[in-house]
C-alpha cells in the first residue's frame, strides 16, 4: 500500500485447524466450486494485493464483517441477507460485481447462494475472527510522560518544561514576560471576555512592581472567581455544539426557553462542575436533577417532521438527519472525531465503522428535538418555588370546588375545565362555534392526576359528526397523543344550525372530573415570537356524561362556569388568583423548555449507504467497538439507561479521547491554536499534536491531578495551571530570530498575538461606556422582529438599551445576519465550530465605523470620560484611552487626539488594530 | 501558520519537515503548494490534491488564477425560489394534453402536500421559438424569444421536496444547514477583478430573502470575507453610509486618527501581515462607500434601458425587480465575480404571492410571478449580450425543483417535483440553443441523461475554471467541497 499513515483494518486470525466437518454428498465443495469463482472474479481487487473498499474475499472473517459499506457480505445460512449475493446477482444496480467484464452466470450465482445457505463452510477458516485495530495515536491510551525540566529549577512548571524542550531543539530563545499592562488585558479577556477596568489595571501594575508573581496569581484567582468567567467559557462550548435558539431549516422557528440550557452551561463553568460530571449531565441530566442540561442533545439545527411534506420517505429522512445532528454534536464536542463520516460507510480514515455510527444512534434513538418540563432536583430553586405555588393553587381550587363546582383554567397553551366528578362510559362535548380545530383533547379523573383517560392507546375511541368531518383531519388526531399542526377539524355545513361535537367513548366506565384541549399546543410550548401563536382563542362548550339509561346529563358548561364565578361570593377573586398562580408557575416554576424530549426508542438498524429506505442489520446501543464500547445494552434497554451508560463510557478515566480533546480545547482558547490544531478532529485526517507529550501529560494531569491539589476533571484547575505558565505570560512582541524560525509561534517562543472575537469587541465597548448590564443569565435579549411562521427573521434593533447585555445573551438565531457581528465570523450555528475562522473584510470596517451601535457608544464613552476627567481635554483623552485600550496615550497620540472631537477619538480607538488584537 | 488551510497530507508534511518553518498565509501557502504538487495526497476522496487559493493577506479579494483556463470569468445566477413549473415553461410534454384529466397508473397517491389529482396539460400554450424552434410556453414569452442563446438542462433531479433544503442543495451543495454557498466558494477560489465593489453580491428580491435566508449566499465555514454582500437597487448594504449624525469632516478626522494609531501600533509589531490586512480592509471599505451608491444610482441609465427592463410598467414588484436587473448588469459590467439575483422570497412578502410556489391556482400565481420575472430578466440577458459581456459571463437560471405533471387534490395547483426539473445556462462556455437531457413523457422523472445537482454545480465550477474535486476547504475533519464526494462535469453542454 502506498499510504503510510492511513489506518487500515488489520485482521487478527485465530485459526484453529479443526478437522473438516462431515459433509453431505450434495453439499457445495468450497474449494472446488466456490474458491475458483472468488479467485477468478474478485481476487484482483479484493485480495492480498488490493483491498478495494477495504474488502477481500480470501478471508472469511472479513466477508462476515463486510467492507466499507459495513454490510456483511456473508450471512451463513441466509443468502438473501448476504450482500455478496446482492452485488453478484445484479439486484443493486448501483453496485454490480464484477464491475467490468461478464457478470457471473446464473448457475454460478446459484452455487454461491447454495454454499451460503449451507453455512458458508470454509475449511480452515471457520473460527477466524476479525477485529478492528488501529495505531492511530489518539486512540492509544494516555500514558503520563515523565517531566524532564530543561531549565534547572523549573520542575514545578511542567508545562514550560515540555515547551522548553522543543524550543531548545529548535534553537529559539523565548521572549521574556509581558509587561503588566499587556498581561492583565490578555488574561482578563481570555478568562472573562472583558478587558480590565482602568482601576484594576493601575492596582495590578502597582502590585506587580512589588511582587509580580503573587500579583498575577491574585489576579488570576479573581478572574476565575468572576461570574463573567462562565459567560466567556460557555460561549466556547456553545460554538462547538452550534447551539442556537432557532431550528434552522424551514420556518427557522424560535425554540422557546432553550436559553435555560445556556444558563446551565454558564453555571457549570462558574461552579467548576468537573468535566466528567458536566458531560454526564448533558447526556443524562434528566436522571441527575439537571434536566435542562440535555439542551446539549438538541443544540444543533433540525428539520421538523411537519415541514418535509407528507411522503413517508421524506419524514424518515428528516428523522435520520436529526439523529445525525445529535451524533455530530457528541462527536465534535466530547469525542473530537468526525463520527458522521461513518453514516454511509465505514470511516475512511478512522477506526469507526458504520456499525459504530448506528450503535451511537441507538443510544439516542429515543431523543427527539422538542421541549419538555426539565427534571429538577428537589432543592432546585425552580422546584421549590413550584411547590409553594402548587400548595396555594390547591387551596384556591378547593375553594372553587366548594363554591362553584365547575370552572375553567386557561393555561395559555391549553384550556381546562374542572367539573364535579362523575362516573360515565361516554363523555360528550358540544362546541358553541361552527368550526373547531383541536390538536389534542384529554380527560382526567380524580384517581390519577396525570393519567389521560382519552388516549387512543388506552382503548378510548372518539366519535365525531360524520357530516362535519374533514377527510384529511379526522377526529382520531385529537387523541393520538401528538401535539401540533396535525389537528382534528370539524366544520358545520353552511347555513346549518348544528355545531361540531365529539364523544369520548372510554373502554370502560371511568370517574372523570377534568377536560382539557388545545388548538396547537406544540406552537405554544415549543416556539415563541410568532405573530400567530399557538393556544388561546378557545371556543366555549358544554360537557355532558352518559348515564346508565343511555341519556346524557350536563356536567359542565363554560357559559355556566363563567356565570357562577360572577354570582357566587368570592369566586371571581379565587379564579383571578388561580390565574395569577398559573402565570407565576409558568414563569418561575419548571417551564416547558426546548431541551429535548424522550420517547420509547424504536429498534435501530444500520442504514445501507445512510439511506433510511435501506435498513439492514439491527444494532445495539454501544460506544465505539475499538474502545470497548459494549455497554451491555440491547434494543429493549430503556431509553434513559442508554444515555447514562454511554456517558459513563465516555468519561472513563482511561478513555483516550475524552480528556485529550477537552484539554486541547482549553489550550486552544488560551493560546489561539490547539496542541492538536484541528481541535474537532483527532482522527487520521486531522493534524497531529505539535507537542504530543505535553498533550498527554495535560490529559493525564486533568484526570488525575498531581501538581496541585485540585479535583479530578476540574476545568478551572486546568485553566489555572496553563495561565500560570511562563508561556502564557510571555511578551507577544516579535523578535527577528523567533520570526525566522517559527513565524506562527507554534512553539510559543512568544505569546501569539491574535484577533479578539466579535463578543470581546462588543462587550468591551459596552464596558467602556459604562452601559453594560452585567447581570447573569435569564431570557435572551432580542434584536429581531416577531414574524409569521413562514418568514425570515429581521433585525429591528441591534443597538438600543435593551441590548446592552453581554453578547452571549443575544438571541442566537441560526443563519440570520445580525447586521453587525456576522461579518466578524460570529457563527451562523449551522455547523460545529471548534475554531472560528478569522476574517478581515471591508464589511467589518463598515460595521465598526458606521453602525448605530458604535456611533452611539462612542458618544457614551466620551460622555463618561468628560464626566470622570473633568473639563481638561487632555485628561479626557487619557481617560478614553484607559477605558478602551487599558493604557494612556503617548505624547504623539495625545497631540493627534487633542484637536479631534472626543467621541470621534473613541470611534477611532474602537476601530484600531490595538483594540482588535490581544496583546 | 493556519493549519485549517492545509490538506491533511500537507499538515503531516509540515509536521515532518518542521512545523515552525512556515509563515502565515502567504509564504507558507506558496511553499506548501509546491510541496503538495510533488507528492500526491492519498487521503482525499477523489484522489486529487486540493488546490489552495493563494490569498493575499492584504486583500482577500485580489483576483487569483483558477485551476485551468476558464471559459467564464464572472457568473450571474438568477435564482427563482419556490420551484418553477418546468412543464409549464420550458419542458414541453405533448403527452400531458393527451392524458389531460386522467390518472394513468404510476401516479403516486401522495406527494409532498398530500393526495394527488389528475394529469393536467400545460396551463400555457407552447410554441416553437427562435431558429432552434425550441418549444417554450407563453408564460415566459420574452425569455422564450431568447431560447437560441440558452442551454437547457431538462433532466435535473434533486434529493428533497422541501424548499429550504432544496435551496440549500442548489446553492450550497448540501441539504443540511451551514455549508458555504456557491458564490462563497467561487470568490474564495478566485477573488474578484473589481476592487472597489464586493466580490460576491446577493441581490435579494424586493420582498425579502428566500426561504433558506442567508444560507443561499452565506460563507458557511469559509472565512466571513467570502460571504455574499446583500443589497439591491433599493436597500444598500448594512452600515455602508456615513452615520447621519456625522459630517464628512468627522469621517476624515476619524480615519486620519485611526491611521496614525494603527501606524504606531504597527511599529511595535513590524511586518505583521494580519495587522496590515486589517489596515487595508479599511481602505477597501472606503472605496466601497463611494462605488456601491454609484452602482445603485440608476438615473444615469438611458430611458431606453429603463423601458427595455420595464422599470416603469407593470406591477410594483416587477418594477422593483427590473431595477435589480439593471443593477445586476452594472455589477457584472464592473467585474464583480459573482452576482446572485433572486426572483422571489420567503412567503412573507406582499402582493399575495411571494415566489414560484403554486400549490393552488397555479394559473394565477405562476402568471403573477412570471409577470415580474419575464421582461426584466430577458432584458438583462439581451443587454449583457449586446455589450459583449456574455463572452466572459456565465448565466445560470435556476430553481430548487420542478412541479408535478398532475394536479394536487385541490385540482388547481401542482405539487413539488424533486424528480425532474429544468434550469438553463447561457453565455460564456456553454452551447447555444441546446437542450441536454430529457424528463419522461410526462415530465415526472428525469429519464435521459439524468443530471444531479452535484453535476450541475460541478459544471458551473468547471466553466469558472475550477475543478470541483480540487476546490476544497478543510473543516472539522474533512476536505469539504461544493459537490461533497459526488459530481461529474456535463461535458456535452460545454461549447
Amino acid at each position: 500500500m502506498q499510504t503510510t499513515f492511513l489506518l487500515r483494518l488489520s485482521p487478527v486470525f485465530a485459526v484453529l485447524c479443526a478437522s473438516l466437518p462431515l459433509r453431505q454428498a450434495s453439499a457445495v465443495d468450497f474449494e472446488k466450486e466456490i474458491l475458483p469463482i472468488l479467485t477468478e472474479t474478485c481476487l484482483d481487487c479484493h485480495g492480498p494485493d488490493k483491498q478495494r473498499s477495504e474488502f477481500r474475499v480470501d478471508q472469511r472473517a472479513i466477508m462476515l464483517k463486510g467492507g466499507d459499506s459495513g454490510i456483511a457480505a456473508l450471512v451463513p445460512g441466509d443468502p438473501a441477507g448476504s450482500y455478496l449475493i446482492e452485488v453478484i446477482n445484479g439486484s443493486d444496480p448501483d453496485m454490480i460485481m464484477p464491475p467490468k467484464g461478464d457478470p457471473l452466470t446464473k448457475e454460478q450465482v446459484a452455487l454461491v447462494e447454495k454454499w451460503i445457505a449451507e453455512g458458508a463452510e470454509w475449511p480452515g477458516q471457520m473460527d477466524a475472527e476479525h477485529h478492528l485495530t488501529t495505531d492511530l495515536w489518539s486512540f492509544q491510551p494516555v500514558v503520563r510522560p515523565v517531566v524532564r525540566p530543561e531549565v534547572p529549577g523549573d520542575a514545578a512548571k511542567p508545562v514550560d518544561a515540555f515547551l522548553a524542550a522543543r524550543l531548545k531543539e529548535a534553537g529559539i530563545a523565548p521572549n521574556g514576560p509581558a509587561d503588566p499592562r499587556s498581561l492583565i488585558r490578555r488574561v482578563s479577556v481570555v478568562l472573562t471576555g472583558l478587558p480590565p477596568t482602568p482601576d484594576r489595571v493601575e492596582s495590578f501594575i502597582k502590585e506587580s512592581s512589588v511582587d509580580a508573581d503573587s500579583a498575577y496569581e491574585r489576579l488570576v484567582e479573581e478572574l476565575l472567581a468572576s461570574e463573567h468567567f462562565g459567560e466567556r467559557w460557555a460561549q466556547h462550548w456553545l460554538d462547538v455544539i452550534r447551539w442556537a435558539e432557532t431550528n434552522g431549516s424551514e420556518a427557522n422557528l424560535y425554540r422557546k426557553n432553550a436559553w435555560i440550557y445556556r444558563d446551565y452551561v454558564i453555571r457549570a463553568f462558574n461552579e467548576d462542575v468537573p468535566y466528567d460530571r458536566f458531560v454526564t449531565e448533558q447526556l443524562a441530566g434528566d436522571q441527575l436533577g439537571v434536566g435542562e442540561a440535555t439542551g446539549f442533545l438538541v443544540a444543533g439545527p433540525h428539520v421538523p417532521a411537519a415541514t418535509v411534506g407528507r411522503e413517508p420517505s421524506a419524514i424518515r429522512q428528516a428523522r435520520a438527519d436529526r439523529m445525525d445532528e445529535i451524533i455530530q454534536t457528541v462527536g465534535a464536542s466530547v469525542l473530537g472525531v468526525t463520527v458522521g463520516c461513518a453514516r454511509c460507510h465505514n470511516h475512511k480514515f478512522d477506526p469507526i465503522s458504520i456499525q459504530d455510527y448506528y450503535s451511537l444512534t441507538a443510544i439516542f434513538q429515543g431523543v427527539e428535538f422538542g421541549g419538555r418540563y426539565p427534571e429538577f432536583s428537589e432543592d432546585h430553586p425552580r422546584q421549590q418555588r413550584a411547590r409553594e405555588l402548587r400548595a396555594e393553587m390547591s387551596r384556591v381550587r378547593s375553594a372553587l370546588r366548594e363554591g362553584a363546582g365547575q370552572w375553567e383554567e386557561d393555561w395559555g397553551g391549553f384550556t381546562e375545565m374542572q367539573f364535579p366528578a362523575t362516573r360515565t362510559a361516554v363523555l360528550r362535548i358540544e362546541f358553541d362555534r361552527p368550526a373547531v380545530f383541536i390538536d389534542e383533547l384529554q380527560v382526567y379523573g380524580p384517581a390519577d392526576y396525570n393519567a389521560n383517560l382519552a388516549l387512543a392507546s388506552v382503548g378510548t375511541k372518539l366519535v365525531e359528526d360524520p357530516e362535519m368531518a374533514d377527510a384529511g383531519s379526522l377526529v382520531g388526531r385529537a387523541n393520538d397523543g401528538e401535539f401540533g399542526t396535525m389537528v382534528w377539524k370539524s366544520r358545520a355545513p353552511k347555513d346549518s344550525k348544528e355545531k361540531p361535537w365529539v364523544e369520548v367513548h372510554f373502554a370502560e366506565t371511568q370517574e372523570v372530573n377534568r377536560f382539557r384541549f388545545s388548538n396547537n399546543r406544540e406552537y405554544y410550548f415549543e416556539t415563541d415570537y410568532l405573530e400567530k401563536k399557538g393556544g388561546g382563542g378557545f371556543p366555549g362548550y358544554r360537557i355532558s356524561a352518559q348515564q346508565s339509561d343511555g341519556s346524557f346529563k350536563e356536567v359542565g358548561k363554560t357559559a355556566s362556569a363563567r356565570e357562577l364565578l360572577k354570582q357566587k361570593p368570592g369566586m371571581k377573586q379565587a379564579a383571578v388568583r388561580l390565574h395569577e398562580l398559573i402565570a407565576r408557575i409558568s414563569e418561575e416554576g419548571p417551564r416547558h423548555s426546548f431541551v429535548g424530549r424522550f420517547e420509547k426508542p424504536v429498534v435501530t438498524h444500520v442504514l445501507h449507504r445512510g439511506s433510511p429506505e435501506n435498513p439492514r442489520d439491527e444494532v445495539m446501543p454501544a460506544g465505539f467497538e475499538i474502545l470497548e464500547g459494549d455497554l451491555g445494552l440491547d434494543s429493549a434497554s430503556p431509553e434513559s439507561e442508554r444515555r447514562l451508560r454511554f456517558a459513563k463510557w465516555l468519561v472513563r478515566p482511561e478513555h483516550p479521547l475524552t480528556s485529550r480533546v477537552i484539554v486541547n480545547r482549553i489550550w486552544l482558547h488560551l493560546f489561539g491554536t490547539g496542541i492538536v490544531p484541528t481541535a474537532a478532529d483527532f482522527g487520521a485526517a486531522g493534524a497531529p499534536p505539535t507537542h504530543p507529550e505535553l498533550l498527554d501529560w495535560l490529559a493525564s494531569e486533568f484526570v488525575r491531578p498531581t501538581v496541585t491539589e485540585s479535583a479530578p476533571w476540574s476545568m478551572k484547575s486546568m485553566i489555572r495551571l496553563l495561565v500560570m505558565s511562563d508561556a502564557f505570560r510571555r511578551s507577544s512582541l516579535p523578535s527577528e530570530a523567533g520570526l525566522n524560525a517559527d513565524a506562527g509561534a507554534a512553539l510559543l517562543w512568544r505569546y501569539p498575538p491574535q484577533r479578539v472575537e466579535a463578543e470581546v469587541i462588543r462587550d468591551g465597548i459596552l464596558q467602556a461606556s459604562g452601559k453594560l448590564d452585567p447581570s447573569l443569565g435569564g431570557r435572551s435579549f432580542r434584536i429581531h422582529n416577531e414574524k409569521k411562521t413562514y418568514a425570515q427573521w429581521e433585525v429591528v434593533n441591534n443597538h438600543g438599551p435593551e441590548t446592552w447585555r453581554r453578547m452571549i445573551y443575544q438571541e442566537r438565531m441560526r443563519r440570520v445576519d445580525d447586521r453587525m457581528f456576522t461579518a466578524f465570523d460570529f457563527p451562523d450555528c449551522g455547523q460545529v465550530r471548534a475554531t472560528r475562522p478569522v476574517s478581515t473584510t471591508p464589511l467589518q470596517a463598515l460595521n465598526l465605523m458606521n453602525s448605530d451601535f458604535v456611533v452611539e457608544q462612542s458618544n457614551f464613552i466620551a460622555e463618561r470620560a468628560q464626566k470622570e476627567a473633568g473639563d481638561d481635554k487632555e485628561a479626557q483623552v487619557r481617560r478614553v484611552f484607559q477605558l478602551l485600550l487599558t493604557r494612556g496615550p503617548d505624547a504623539d497620540e495625545l497631540a493627534a487626539c487633542l484637536p479631534v472631537d472626543l467621541s470621534l477619538v473613541c470611534r477611532s480607538l474602537i476601530n484600531s488594530n490595538e483594540y482588535a488584537f490581544l496583546p | 501558520m493556519n493549519p485549517e488551510n492545509l490538506t491533511p497530507h500537507g499538515r503531516k508534511l509540515l509536521d515532518r519537515r518542521g512545523f515552525m518553518k512556515n509563515t502565515a498565509f502567504s509564504l507558507g501557502g506558496l511553499g506548501l503548494a509546491q510541496l503538495l504538487a510533488a507528492e500526491d495526497d492519498p487521503i482525499s476522496f477523489s484522489g486529487k490534491t486540493p488546490i489552495r487559493p493563494q490569498i493575499d493577506p492584504d486583500n482577500p479579494y485580489r483576483p487569483r488564477n483558477g485551476h485551468f483556463d476558464a471559459a467564464a470569468k464572472q457568473v450571474l445566477v438568477i435564482y427563482c425560489p419556490g420551484a418553477v413549473s418546468h412543464v409549464d415553461t420550458f419542458d414541453y410534454k405533448p403527452d400531458l394534453a393527451k392524458f389531460h384529466g386522467q390518472k394513468p397508473p404510476g401516479i403516486p397517491e401522495v406527494t409532498f402536500e398530500g393526495t394527488t389529482g389528475n394529469i393536467a396539460k400545460p396551463f400555457w400554450d407552447f410554441k416553437p421559438r427562435g431558429e432552434s424552434g425550441k418549444m417554450t410556453s407563453d408564460l415566459l414569452p420574452n425569455l422564450g424569444a431568447l431560447a437560441d442563446n440558452f442551454c437547457f438542462i431538462h433532466s435535473l433531479h434533486t434529493q428533497t421536496s422541501a424548499h429550504p433544503q432544496g435551496e440549500n442543495f442548489m446553492n450550497t451543495g448540501f441539504t443540511m444547514e451551514g455549508f458555504p454557498s456557491f458564490g462563497a466558494w467561487v470568490t474564495y477560489a478566485l477573488g474578484s477583478s473589481c476592487q472597489d465593489l464586493p466580490a460576491f453580491v446577493a441581490i435579494n428580491d424586493p420582498r425579502g430573502l428566500a426561504r433558506s435566508g442567508k444560507n443561499n449566499f452565506g460563507n458557511g465555514f469559509l472565512p466571513a470575507a467570502f460571504q455574499g454582500t446583500d443589497f439591491n437597487a433599493k436597500n444598500p448594504p448594512a452600515n455602508l453610509g456615513r452615520p447621519a449624525s456625522l459630517s464628512a469632516a468627522d469621517d476624515k478626522s476619524t480615519i486620519d486618527l485611526l491611521k496614525r494609531l494603527n501606524g504606531k501600533h504597527l511599529e511595535r509589531y513590524p511586518n505583521d501581515a494580519n495587522l496590515a490586512a486589517r489596515i487595508a480592509s479599511y481602505e477597501l471599505a472606503g472605496q466601497m462607500q463611494l462605488s456601491v451608491p454609484s452602482m445603485m444610482d440608476l438615473t444615469a441609465e438611458p430611458e431606453s434601458i429603463h423601458k427595455e427592463y420595464g422599470t416603469d410598467t407593470g406591477s410594483e414588484l416587477k418594477r422593483e425587480y427590473a431595477k435589480n436587473c439593471i443593477l445586476a448588469r452594472r455589477l457584472i459590467e464592473k467585474g464583480v465575480r459573482v452576482v446572485q439575483l433572486f426572483n422571489g422570497s420567503d412567503p412573507s412578502g406582499g402582493n399575495g404571492i411571494t415566489n414560484w410556489d403554486s400549490h393552488s391556482n397555479i394559473l394565477e400565481t405562476h402568471a403573477m410571478q412570471a409577470e415580474i420575472m419575464d421582461q426584466p430578466t430577458a432584458a438583462l440577458i439581451r443587454d449583457l449580450k449586446r455589450r459583449g459581456l456574455l463572452e466572459d459571463t456565465l448565466i445560470v437560471w435556476a430553481t430548487e425543483f420542478g412541479r408535478m405533471p398532475f394536479l394536487q387534490g385541490n385540482g388547481t395547483g401542482r405539487d413539488h417535483n424533486p424528480d425532474a426539473f429544468t434550469c438553463f445556462l447561457a453565455g460564456a462556455g456553454v452551447k447555444k440553443g441546446f437542450s441536454y437531457g430529457e424528463s419522461d413523457e410526462f415530465g415526472a422523472k428525469a429519464a435521459v441523461d439524468p443530471v444531479e445537482v452535484y453535476d450541475f454545480n460541478a459544471t458551473i465550477l468547471h466553466l469558472m475554471g475550477l475543478d470541483h474535486e480540487r476546490l476544497s476547504y478543510y473543516h472539522n475533519g474533512l476536505e469539504r467541497r461544493l459537490t461533497n464526494v459526488h459530481g461529474h462535469v456535463i461535458k456535452d453542454v460545454l461549447a
